[in-house]
């Protein structure tokens, strides 16, 4: 009897949660590539869900690899799920080196995309994280620009 | 009684867990273990990690479709792979392979808005898929409309490489990353063959460049095939066939030239343009055999090996 309810349980646990979580993550993306704007070809997408900065740690960070080619235009767009706590920033690394981000912690400007005009072919490290470190989910969409 | 229940409740999970929506439509069937020809405790494991740093977008179906588009090279279904023996392919392997090869002619096709053409490819890839059992992320009814409509570019561009995605991450995710490598070099054989071909015939800088530039690509796909290689005759000639267009790149030169990035705003959008620059060396001579050697790779899969 006890294994009966905890199998009906767990059922009823995992089905909204695998039913709905598919659907609104696709939504999510679908919502991010149509918000990188027209003449846009979508390549990728991240999807992010981060916890929350533990005291005294570093921010959680999302951290992908990505081959960008010289002579293209990307667009980087994030999108933040509606139930997220924080706000989705995307940060481009080459090699260890910054080289743009959404938001501008000196400032506190965001944006919700940013343009790179890549003119060296390589591996580049694209983070995702959530401004203050707090709790979020989102995505992040890659797009090369026509 | 207690039986029953415990089946049904495991029944129920298998089939939520294994759902998959892909745009609206969702396609049922349980994932069954696919026995690959890689199985996975015998290729020595790339860690998640390394394998992370290693595939995203290696490959590309619509990067170099993009820039042939830009180049005003007409579209040519002679170069696009002939689906008519794709039912004859029996092994993972074979499919893996043909999978990617096909996606990157789907790019192709969509990129240059031949949709109505693409219909007898967007089958096969189908079956293709369906035969890897990832059919499921591949919404082929959604993508035949749409390619058959012709009124919504963007969401059948969108919708091809999101399958492509959604497969990728499925096999990766479940301890498939043999067919998923297998998958990707097809895709950039394909793309390869297809720059090298135009190349060939219209001289483009760009086009050269990003030719030359997949030396530095060709060493993390070669890194990406080398833990399967062992582990059948199949994903050894694929390894030496790729080992083989690399050898042709061994006197391309690609060096850098340093500059710093500028940042401006442009219609509320913050932009980078990047002044570090890589600069490509690369011989008449040299992309003649690079381009010979990819067509050969290429043809060779293309009939099976």
């Amino acid at each position: 009897m006890k294994s009966r309810f905890f199998i009906l349980s767990l059922v009823l646990i995992i089905l909204p949660l695998v039913a709905v979580g598919q659907p609104a993550a696709e939504d999510l993306v679908s919502g991010c590539v149509l918000s990188a704007g027209e003449n846009t070809t979508y390549l990728k997408d991240f999807r992010i869900q981060l916890p929350k900065m533990a005291p005294n740690g570093a921010a959680p960070v999302y951290k992908a690899n990505m081959y960008l080619m010289k002579n293209m235009k990307y667009r980087f767009s994030v999108c933040n799920a509606p139930e997220s706590n924080g706000e989705l920033k995307v940060t481009i690394y080459d090699q260890g080196k910054e080289l743009i981000s959404s938001f501008n912690s000196s400032s506190g400007k965001k944006f919700d995309t940013v343009d790179f005009i890549c003119n060296k072919t390589g591996l580049y490290t694209i983070w995702y994280e959530f401004i203050d470190g707090e709790q979020g989910s989102g995505v992040g969409v890659v797009c090369m620009i026509k | 009684m207690k039986g029953t229940i415990t089946k049904i409740a495991v029944v129920i999970l298998l089939l939520v867990a294994s759902s998959c929506r892909n745009s609206g439509t969702r396609q049922g069937g349980l994932n069954f273990p696919v026995a690959d020809s890689v199985p996975s405790g015998e290729a020595e494991k790339l860690s998640d990690e390394a394998l992370a740093d290693i595939v995203q977008n290696i490959a590309s179906p619509v990067e170099i479709a993009a820039i042939l588009q830009s180049m005003q090279v007409p579209f040519s279904a002679g170069y696009l792979a002939p689906t008519n023996e794709a039912d004859r392919l029996t092994t993972n392997f074979q499919k893996a392979v043909m999978l990617g090869i096909y996606g990157a002619d789907l790019g192709y096709l969509n990129m240059y808005e031949k949709t109505g053409n693409s219909i007898d490819v967007l089958s096969t890839i189908k079956r293709l898929a369906d035969g890897l059992r990832v059919g499921q992320y591949f919404d082929f009814e959604t993508l035949k409309r749409l390619s058959l409509s012709k009124s919504n570019l963007d969401s059948l561009l969108f919708l091809s490489v999101n399958s492509y995605n959604h497969i990728d991450n499925f096999l990766r995710e479940n301890n498939r990353g043999s067919i998923s490598a297998l998958m990707i070099a097809g895709v950039w054989v394909e793309g390869q063959y297809l720059a090298t071909q135009v190349a060939m015939g219209h001289n483009d800088e760009i086009l050269r460049d990003r030719i030359g530039e997949q030396k530095i690509i060709l060493g993390d796909l070669l890194m990406l095939l080398r833990p399967y290689r062992t582990s059948s005759q199949e994903y050894q000639s694929l390894y030496d066939m790729m080992e083989s267009i690399s050898s042709k790149y061994a006197d391309v030169r690609v060096s850098y030239r340093l500059g710093e990035p500028e940042t401006l705003e442009e219609d509320g959008r913050l932009v980078m343009v990047q002044h570090e620059e890589s600069i490509v060396e690369m011989s008449d001579g040299q992309l003649a055999a690079i381009a010979e050697m990819s067509k050969e790779v290429r043809n060779k899969l293309i009939s099976g090996l």
